[in-house]
């Protein structure tokens, strides 16, 4: 170690907003796995751009939606390549949003003063599930139908909230054109809207409140050009998986929506596999409550982790055991699903 | 720190935290009604005796669904007389069917069962289905329902 000074030392402060955004990086960010956060970042610039390319030709009326997607799939030029490039977007920008937060869950890097860079960064993966969940609503096949039905349903039931917030999202009482329209507004307009500012919120509280103290980490990787062409590379990489896997894996289109009849499988996209199996073998209100109350305690947890820390818990090993737990739980519970 | 001490402070204080409550309380206002503006109103419902047909039309074991104006039912006869369901789920709403082997409604959407007298038996469902009255006149079925 050549000097033990505080690295701010070696830095002039920097003045304008660029400097913060290109401040040097600590040491240990050039190791891959620092790359996660910037992963659903190119993900969900992919999703904005073939997200806009797709409203060109999507029609968010109940006779017209699904239609319009089959048209997009098989007739429009390099359609099914757009509809692929978006769909696989969504998944891995969950995915990955997943491994970061399991990441900075285990490294307990929400420590003070980070516990900003957590609530924020979990609002938007909420928000980004939103989106999930709004975005196959579109499609208005049988899983989209049933899932938008079962999904405000359940909300419906949260007390006094319940039955205003089922009237919003429905724009009546029944699953209609009306929600499919106001799922699309929430899509195409309110949800990106509010995710943009989350996710920029989101890096600039990550930049001004520092990354987190790593032991042994001291000396820095400068953010340009060594850290930016990590993130050059890791987005390169990315369009290429992509493109790959839509390739191998073209977008496809379940059976069109029937109020009269629900399909035989209803399963909800792999990233809600875990709560749909969760809902489906606890009793309503208890799987209702645990969820929100997950998701409660998720937002919350640097706080938690403060307090019990306080208390001299050790809070290092319960986030491995906690984060294994949950990992686990998940991981049935999707086994669980493909078995039904 | 400056401490308000002078009448001209305490005025200022005042007049402010009068302008700030005013401007929340109107914008306040404003959101509520743009929030009514988009949550619409619950429309009225009246009951009313929709012919369904004739007794034969459903053979003995097996339920037929219907959809009456929105109010998706289905109709089971047994050798106790004729029934009808709501065919909305108890649990989160989807669509319960009859299964004839099993006489038994399922719902597909989280495997929450029904015994032919429509009760909850298996699964997430937390009350038996909702039914409605059927009355029998001259040979013809009617069922009461709730529309809209
Ligand atoms: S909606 Fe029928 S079991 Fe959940």
């Amino acid at each position: 170690m050549e000097s033990a000074a505080s690295p701010v030392e070696h830095r002039a402060e920097p003045k304008s907003w660029i400097d913060y955004i290109q401040k040097d990086l600590p040491e240990h960010l050039d190791w891959w796995p620092y790359t996660l956060g910037a992963i659903p970042l190119t993900l969900f610039g992919l999703l904005v751009a073939t997200g806009l390319l797709l409203t060109f030709y999507y029609v968010p009326s109940p006779d017209k939606a699904y239609e319009s997607i089959e048209q997009i799939t098989n007739e429009v030029y390099l359609g099914w390549f757009v509809r692929g490039v978006h769909k696989f977007s969504v998944d891995l920008m969950i995915l990955f949003l997943f491994f970061h937060v399991i990441r900075v869950f285990v490294t307990r890097a929400y420590r003070t003063p980070g516990e900003l860079k957590w609530v924020t960064g979990s609002v938007v993966l909420l928000v980004t599930l939103g989106m999930g969940f709004t975005g196959y609503s579109l499609v208005y096949d049988n899983v989209s139908y049933w899932g938008m039905t079962v999904v405000t349903n359940m909300l419906g039931t949260l007390p006094i909230v319940g039955q205003p917030l089922l009237y919003l999202l429905r724009g009546g009482e029944e699953v209609s054109g009306g929600t499919l329209l106001r799922l699309y507004d929430l899509h195409t307009k309110l949800l990106p809207v509010l995710l943009g500012i989350l996710v920029a919120g989101h890096v600039v509280v990550v930049r001004l409140l520092g990354f987190a103290d790593v032991r042994g980490s001291r000396r820095f990787h400068p953010f340009y050009p060594e850290h930016t062409m990590m993130m050059g590379a890791v987005a390169v990489g990315l369009l290429v998986l992509i493109t790959d896997l839509v390739m191998i894996f073209p977008p496809t289109l379940g059976p069109p929506a029937d109020p009269q009849e629900v399909a035989s499988d209803v399963s909800p996209p792999w990233y809600f596999s875990a709560p749909y199996m969760w809902i489906t073998l606890l009793p309503g209100p208890v799987a209702l409550w645990s969820l929100l109350g997950a998701v409660g305690l998720f937002v919350v947890y640097p706080f938690l982790d403060r307090a019990l820390s306080e208390r001299g818990w050790p809070m290092t090993a319960v986030n491995a055991g906690v984060g294994t737990a949950v990992v686990l739980l998940v991981v049935v519970l999707m086994m669980l699903d493909t078995r039904m | 720190m400056a401490i308000i001490h002078d009448d001209f402070g305490r005025r200022r204080f005042l007049s402010q935290a009068v302008m700030g409550f005013g401007l929340l309380f109107g914008m306040g206002t404003l959101g509520l009604r743009f929030l009514q503006f988009l949550i619409p109103s619950p429309t009225p419902k009246r009951y009313e005796a929709v012919l369904i047909g004739a007794e034969s039309r459903v053979p003995v074991g097996d339920a037929v669904p219907m959809d009456l104006g929105g109010q998706k039912i289905m109709v089971l006869r047994t050798n106790d007389g004729v029934v009808a369901f709501s065919r909305r789920c108890t649990d989160l709403g989807c669509l319960v069917s009859w299964s004839k082997e099993r006489e038994q409604f399922v719902c597909p959407c989280h495997q929450g069962v029904f015994d032919k007298t429509g009760r909850n038996i298996a699964g997430p469902p937390p009350r038996p289905l909702d039914r409605f009255e059927v009355v029998k006149r001259g040979g013809q079925l009617y069922v009461n329902i709730q529309s809209s």
